[in-house]
């Protein structure tokens, strides 16, 4: 293991405790004992299969949107507007089953649901890439105000096109099991969707480090200039990425409809977006990485919720976990430029003095 | 008519106070990508300190101005003096915020049975000035924190263009190295600025709490603060730019509001709530010459 790989794990495994440490020290203002709610936590994801399993639920959209923030980011572009994408593939999953369902087998619409979802969602995403293309537009901004259009676009058609028979809340009819994603481990809510996230890291792993497309992608994001003397068409390239992206948070999307919620409910899952940007940095922008650092948010996710059910712990501790998390992920790469300085240092030394 | 540009106003007001302190933490050459999270923080804790205080709005606004000041000292500390990536640290704060203020509104009030509630800032009608015809009504009847900016624009593009302090802003976001040779402590000084935008940022977010609705709930900036944040990208980084970026969004959400009060039109109401969000990329898409700080989200970092 190469010094680096070292820090690596050891900042990030202390940067994960100091933030658990922190949000549970929070936990004696509701007068409840830290060690014995995070014991709680911890213990709770063990107590059954179908818990255990839930980990690997919750970390399935989660891998999505990491990688539509990773990936960009390795471009030097932000995109934070995975949970608008995760969005637009939700409502093309929901809609798109509903209207295919019963009329083909379950395998060929499923089949059918993720190619559209993951085309809409790559032509939302690609939009943003393309007005910065073209016109220079933001894409930080962009992306950003992206995801309050598609929430009130879904707002929208749960109240109308999408509403269930009943017409009494903003949510859609259940799906018929025929286009549910198939369960992995019997006996729990582990489905297909997982399996296909992880996919997805090591298919976005192979792009990025073994593909002229990706070697593209990082010349752009370390330096741009230099990438378009060297004739890379850096345009194409922010649509391409931009594409990409959104194509697999919409995926994230269908995975999230078809694998576990079976219709699509006004507000779901709205931290994904924000949760995959946590997890891209926690894993150092590798999406190997963020396939553990997803399911690491899953077990919080996971456990939090339980907390909540057995001692009445309000699940805003999830939120507070996960920025708390983040910030001392973030000191944990400042502490990392610090340790190679220091190395960087020694080795000068040695070498003066040799 | 009149009424929709007196609201405009109002609505513009806690988007002004965003806005013109990111042009002067932009203006440094630091991004305040935490402003959605302190608008929250400000909102939040102007409204808790409001209601404990047995409604006294003075102490909430200190208290917004307190919880903006330490949210931006944490980011400012990670951003520029640990100079780490400050797209990513604002999205940490941002969460962290969300977290806390949920998080504290439940320890401190539990699950309350009735709604809780303060009487928020009222309107002041300026003797004279409020009866001029039009103008009146519309500029003239506001509450206090909409007459403060009255002062603070001008004064902000004056310190900005013509005082040395903003000279010396200006001269850190654009060249650091050659505002450390001539003296200025460019960490320092960014690190004065984010303070101030947080102190703003805080009293943006208050508006919306104790300023405007009387209460607090954990989606009452829904997106302003990054509003904002987009206005001083679209006001080219000036005082007068992001005053008239913030009528423009302010009638926008004048309008939204007016629909959804007349119910149900030709439009759905979804497409007025999104309204803004759907200007802002029609303007930061149409928006060509930009005049960004040439350090922007940039930490300066000494040689040797």
């Amino acid at each position: 293991m190469s010094s680096k790989t070292r820090d690596l794990l050891l900042t990030n495994v202390l940067a994960v405790a100091a933030g658990l440490t922190a949000s549970g020290l929070l936990l004696l203002f509701l007068g409840a004992n830290p060690l014995v709610t995070m014991g709680t936590l911890f213990g709770s994801l063990f107590r059954d299969s179908y818990t255990f399993a839930d980990i690997f639920v919750k970390a399935t959209p989660l891998m999505f949107t990491a990688l539509a923030f990773g990936l960009p980011f390795q471009a030097n572009l932000y995109n934070i507007g995975a949970q608008g994408q995760f969005y637009i593939g939700s409502i093309t999953a929901v809609g798109l089953s509903l209207l295919l369902q019963g009329r083909m087998p379950g395998l060929l619409a499923l089949a059918i649901v993720a190619l559209v979802s993951f085309l809409l969602g790559g032509l939302w995403g690609g939009m943003i890439g393309w007005l910065k293309a073209r016109f220079n537009a933001n894409e930080f901004l962009v992306s950003m105000m992206s995801t309050y259009v598609a929430l009130n676009l879904m707002n929208y058609l749960l109240r109308t096109f999408l509403m269930e028979s009943k017409a009494e809340y903003p949510q859609t009819n259940p799906l018929a099991q025929a286009v549910w994603l198939p369960i992995v481990v019997p006996g729990t809510r582990l489905h297909v969707g997982f399996i296909l996230g992880v996919l997805a890291c090591v298919s976005v792993w192979v792009l990025l480090y073994k593909t002229a497309l990706g070697f593209r992608i990082r010349a752009v994001g370390s330096n741009k200039d230099a990438a378009e003397l060297a004739g890379i068409n850096y345009k194409r390239l922010y649509v391409v990425t931009f594409f990409i992206a959104g194509a697999l948070a919409a995926l994230g999307g269908f995975t999230e409809v078809n694998g576990v919620q079976h219709m699509l409910v006004q507000g779901f899952n709205p931290g994904v977006g924000a949760a995959g940007i946590g997890i891209a940095i926690l894993a150092n922008g590798n999406p190997l990485g963020m396939i553990f650092a997803a399911i690491l948010f899953g077990a919080l996710n996971v456990g939090g919720t339980i907390m909540g059910q057995l001692s009445g712990i309000p699940s805003s501790i999830n939120e507070l976990m996960l920025g708390f998390v983040m910030v001392f992920v973030i000191l944990a790469y400042y502490v990392r430029e610090k340790l190679e300085d220091r190395r960087e240092k020694a080795r000068l030394k040695k070498a003066a003095s040799l | 008519m009149i009424e929709l540009l007196a609201r405009t106003v109002t609505m513009g007001t806690p988007l002004l106070y965003g806005s013109l302190s990111e042009v002067y933490a932009e203006r440094s050459g630091v991004m305040n990508t935490a402003i959605e999270g302190i608008f929250l923080m400000g909102a939040w804790a102007g409204f808790v300190a409001a209601y404990q205080s047995g409604g006294n709005l003075a102490i909430g606004l200190l208290a917004a101005m307190l919880a903006g000041l330490l949210t931006a000292a944490l980011y400012g500390w990670i951003c520029i003096y640990l100079k780490q990536h400050q797209i990513v640290t604002g999205t940490a704060i941002n969460i962290l915020a969300l977290g806390i203020c949920a998080f504290f509104q439940r320890v401190i009030f539990g699950v309350p049975v009735t709604p809780l509630i303060v009487q928020p800032l009222q309107p002041i009608a300026l003797p004279l000035l409020s009866e001029i015809p039009v103008i009146g009504p519309i500029l003239f009847n506001q509450n206090i924190l909409t007459y403060a900016l009255f002062l603070l624009v001008p004064l902000a593009n004056f310190v900005l263009f013509k005082a040395s302090l903003g000279l010396s802003i200006r001269s850190i976001g654009e060249n650091p190295e050659a505002g450390d040779v001539a003296g200025i402590r460019v960490d320092r000084l960014r690190f004065l600025t984010i303070l101030f935008a947080g102190v703003m940022c805080g009293v943006g977010g208050a508006f919306y709490s104790i300023g405007y609705l009387g209460m607090f709930t954990i989606t009452i900036i829904g997106g302003r603060g990054w509003i904002a944040f987009a206005i001083c990208f679209l006001g080219n980084w000036k005082p007068l730019g992001v005053l008239a970026g913030t009528l423009v969004f302010g009638f926008a959400e004048a309008v939204a509001i007016l629909m959804q009060s007349r119910g149900a039109g030709l439009f759905p109401n979804e497409l007025f709530i999104a309204l803004p969000y759907i200007l802002t990329i029609v303007l930061t898409v149409s928006r060509r010459s930009f005049n960004v700080p040439a350090t922007l989200g940039v930490p300066y970092r000494k040689e040797g």
